[in-house]
């Protein structure tokens, strides 16, 4: 099954470095293991994230693309769909028969035909509009829905410790 | 609790343990040469030695002197007669049975990893149990020397075992990297084909005993190494379809079936072997009220669910074949050409196709390893279940929806996007409603673009759920431009890109630029695949849709960052060599920073309005200091002096970034 994976992954990552979207780069960690990438994000402009170089990690499985990758961020953040531990939680990551929150339809979900690239776009406008109502991190859905003023401070804190700048 | 003992018990090192082994094994054989010289000089003495072995008799009696061979005989005889003799020898055995695997690690493996040293732990004392179990429970040794000889056996069958079991580990690791050394694979290929051959020579060894000392002692014998034949078999027979796989150019169509079947044979057949070798155990035991049996019993009972889970499995396999087979009929080969997509699923060149009901087209073996986990159409997710449960009456609905559109049903090349609307809020209140769009990307601009009339209710929907976004766009105009580009997706980057002006005689001299300038939006979103499929589900996921097409418009503006350019620089090639890809994807890591960072100092200056002079002078220097160090890396291939460069470049930034806001710290 690897060998499948492995030459998917590679058209993938060939595809992105090609043709990279704005302000996203992806790519393997380790040539040895294709099934560990790294990806840097950036914030998207016009939201409190903007600026912010957030960089996280996906975790392929052997059977990609038929189970969906896992990623997780590996700074700190602090959004309603990112757990505390840094795991993203958005739909297109969910396989279509496991539903953590109950609610998300099968359209939304993970499928072969989506992709790293596709998969990173959503955690980018997932940045700019946090979906409070499926919240991972509860503390930062209340502080977004009561205290955005609050948050938009924490975000421009996040900004600069990803960018190593002093706080 | 006792493996914990085991883990933290200062075991000697390998160099200690070789050295006390050699010097055990040095007095003794000048124990026992002392002895032969004893013997050879007195005979009768020999009774009056310390040991009474009756052997040492027929060796005196055949003894003939100042004979060299004769005294290697009596040598060798008390060698093995001794039994302080015979642990060193034992011991001696061992030590070099591990300094045999040490050097084939060395040779073959190299270091290991952490997953492949736990495996082998985990796997040695799993043996080291169950061969207990048998040795005493089941066999009930009394001898010595039988116990001599059933452990040197499955000393050796454990030895190789742990060897083929390091083989797959290393094999699946292996697989995860495109750019293995060939000789690697020549190095675990011939390991792999040697224990086959030593597990054949064993299982000769088998027979020969076997017609000595009876058909049970063969049977036991054989089983281990039968299962060591069928692991290794199968370690070999699926590295070499990997290999052959990889090294293939364009698609393998049967691999899938290949691969699947050998899986099953070799599982099943390793799972059947050990079960019958578990059963033999039990009834030969003939003890039924033993912790032994109790043992056996329990793994027998493992192994049968893992059979009966293997048989499920290959069960549901044929199901989805035949399902295939009955429902999804093979492309025919011109719509097959006519189709310039990949399969959507490998993202490999399509040469022989399945089409589902919805037209969506996938290679045989993709389709299949989907549906033995789902059932629905991978891109638009149609549910393609023969059984419709009531519960799945959203899906039935959906399905019943997909042929109403005419586009959607006829496979003809020329149409474009499909859109339909699902309105579940008419049916039950709890029902949501969607709309799906299948924007098409095969742009070819030498093709004649037929205009089809798009069924006028579609049309409304679309121009309906354009305008919920842009309420100040009159709709006639959203309509006009819908007709053209017939898709929401392309009509809300018009407008925002300001082509679509509320005025319809500016909408009428853009059209004609039109199809050039969807070429180059949509390649950025979706470039290899067929078919991008955008749901509408509520209102929040279309925001999420129009905030990616924001981010398409973003990548199309020209940038006047010079960072930006080095970034595309890199961006456009794709290195064969991996250890470059490695460089130049850290090179564009840094620069995505490097901008980041930039810009941000940027728009805090024009923020804080204070004199940027002097701050771009501290910015300047950063970048200068830092893309001397990006010669540097680009040099040296060493990994500890990237490392060290990085390290270097970074501390730059962070002083530079520092020294910055310093200064604006100072002047605001």
């Amino acid at each position: 099954m690897a060998g499948s994976a492995l030459k998917r992954l590679m058209a993938e990552y060939k595809q992105l470095t090609l043709n990279p979207p704005e302000g996203i780069i992806a790519g393997p960690i380790d040539e040895e293991n294709f099934f560990q990438w790294e990806a840097l994000i950036t914030g998207p402009e016009d939201t409190c994230f903007e600026g912010g170089v957030f960089p996280a990690q996906l975790t392929f499985p052997h059977d990609y693309p038929l189970s969906p990758p896992k990623m997780k961020f590996n700074c700190e953040m602090f959004h309603p769909n990112i757990y505390p531990d840094g795991r993203v939680c958005i739909s297109i990551l969910h396989a279509p028969g496991d539903d953590p929150m109950g609610y998300e339809s099968s359209a939304e979900r993970w499928s072969p035909v989506q992709s790293v690239e596709k998969i990173l776009l959503s955690v980018v406008s997932m940045l700019a509009e946090p979906n409070d109502e499926s919240a991972a991190n509860v503390d930062a859905a209340k502080v977004w829905r009561e205290d955005r003023d609050g948050f938009n401070k924490l975000a421009e804190k996040l900004v600069r410790k990803s960018l190593g700048l002093p706080q | 609790m006792p493996m914990m003992f085991l883990d933290r018990m200062p075991l000697p090192r390998m160099k200690t343990y070789t050295m006390l082994s050699l010097m055990l094994l040095a007095s003794a054989v000048f124990h026992a040469h002392q002895v032969t010289v004893q013997v050879l000089e007195e005979p009768e003495s020999v009774f009056d030695s310390d040991r009474k072995n009756a052997s040492n008799v027929t060796d005196s009696v055949e003894f003939q002197p100042s004979n060299t061979t004769d005294s290697v005989i009596t040598f060798l005889g008390v060698m093995v007669d001794d039994p302080w003799c015979i642990w060193t020898l034992i011991n001696m055995a061992y030590c070099c049975l591990i300094l045999l695997g040490k050097g084939i690690q060395r040779l073959v493996f190299g270091d290991l990893r952490v997953s492949e040293q736990q495996h082998i732990k985990d796997k040695f004392w799993n043996f080291v149990f169950y061969k207990f179990i048998f040795v005493f429970g089941v066999m009930n040794v009394q001898y010595m020397n039988e116990m001599v000889l059933w452990c040197a056996w499955f000393s050796v069958l454990g030895f190789l075992h742990i060897l083929v079991q390091l083989g797959k580990d290393r094999f699946e690791y292996l697989s995860f990297s495109p750019s293995t050394p060939r000789w690697t694979h020549i190095r675990m290929l011939s390991l792999l084909a040697s224990i086959l051959l030593t597990s054949l020579a064993l299982l000769t060894l088998c027979t020969l005993v076997g017609l000595h000392a009876g058909l049970n002692t063969f049977a036991f014998m054989a089983a281990e190494c039968v299962l060591l034949t069928v692991r290794t078999l199968y370690v070999i027979v699926r590295y070499s379809i990997h290999l052959w796989d990889f090294n293939k150019k364009g698609v393998w169509e049967n691999r899938g079936s290949y691969m699947y079947y050998t899986e099953l044979v070799f599982e099943l057949a390793a799972l059947s072997v050990d079960f019958c070798h578990h059963l033999h155990m039990l009834l030969w035991g003939n003890i039924f009220l033993s912790m032994a049996s109790l043992v056996i019993c329990m793994q027998l009972r493992y192994l049968f669910h893992e059979m009966q889970r293997r048989v499920k499995k290959h069960k549901n396999y044929l199901r989805v074949v035949h399902h295939m087979e009955a429902n999804y009929p093979m492309a025919s080969y011109d719509v097959i050409d006519s189709n310039i997509d990949d399969c959507a699923i490998c993202w490999d060149k399509m040469e022989a196709a399945r089409v589902l009901p919805c037209n969506h087209m996938f290679h045989n073996s993709c389709l299949r390893s989907w549906l033995e986990q789902d059932t629905s159409c991978p891109t638009c997710r149609t549910s393609l279940s023969d059984s419709r449960s009531s519960s799945s009456s959203q899906a039935e609905e959906l399905t019943e929806t997909v042929p109403d559109t005419p586009e959607a049903t006829t496979p003809n090349r020329q149409q474009r996007n499909h859109f339909f609307h699902f309105d579940g809020s008419r049916y039950m209140p709890w029902l949501p409603s969607f709309s799906v769009e299948v924007t098409h990307t095969q742009l070819l601009g030498a093709e004649p673009q037929l205009q089809q009339s798009i069924q006028t209710s579609q049309l409304d929907s679309m121009a309906r759920q354009v305008q919920s976004m842009f309420p100040h766009m009159p709709i006639n105009v959203i309509m006009d431009d819908l007709r053209v580009t017939r898709s929401v997706e392309i009509t809300i980057e018009n407008i925002l890109d300001e082509r679509l002006l509320p005025a319809p005689s500016a909408q009428l001299s853009r059209t004609g630029s039109q199809p050039s300038e969807t070429l180059s939006t949509q390649v950025s979103t979706s470039s290899s695949t067929d078919d991008s499929m955008i749901f509408y589900a509520g209102g929040d996921i279309a925001d999420g849709a129009f905030l990616d097409n924001d981010e398409v418009l973003h990548s199309s503006l020209p940038d006047t960052n010079s960072a930006e350019n080095v970034l595309e620089s890199f961006g456009s090639r794709f290195s064969k060599c991996p250890t470059e890809r490695e460089v130049i994807l850290q090179k564009r890591k840094e620069s995505l920073v490097q901008q980041a960072r930039k810009k941000y100092m940027a728009k805090r200056h024009r923020q804080s309005n204070s004199g940027s002079e002097c701050c771009q002078q501290g910015e300047l220097q950063s970048t200068g200091s830092s893309s001397s160090s990006n010669q540097h890396m680009g040099e040296g291939d060493c990994e500890s002096r990237r490392r060290n460069t990085l390290e270097q470049r970074r501390s730059a930034m962070y002083l530079a970034a520092r020294q910055r806001l310093e200064s604006q710290n100072g002047l605001s």
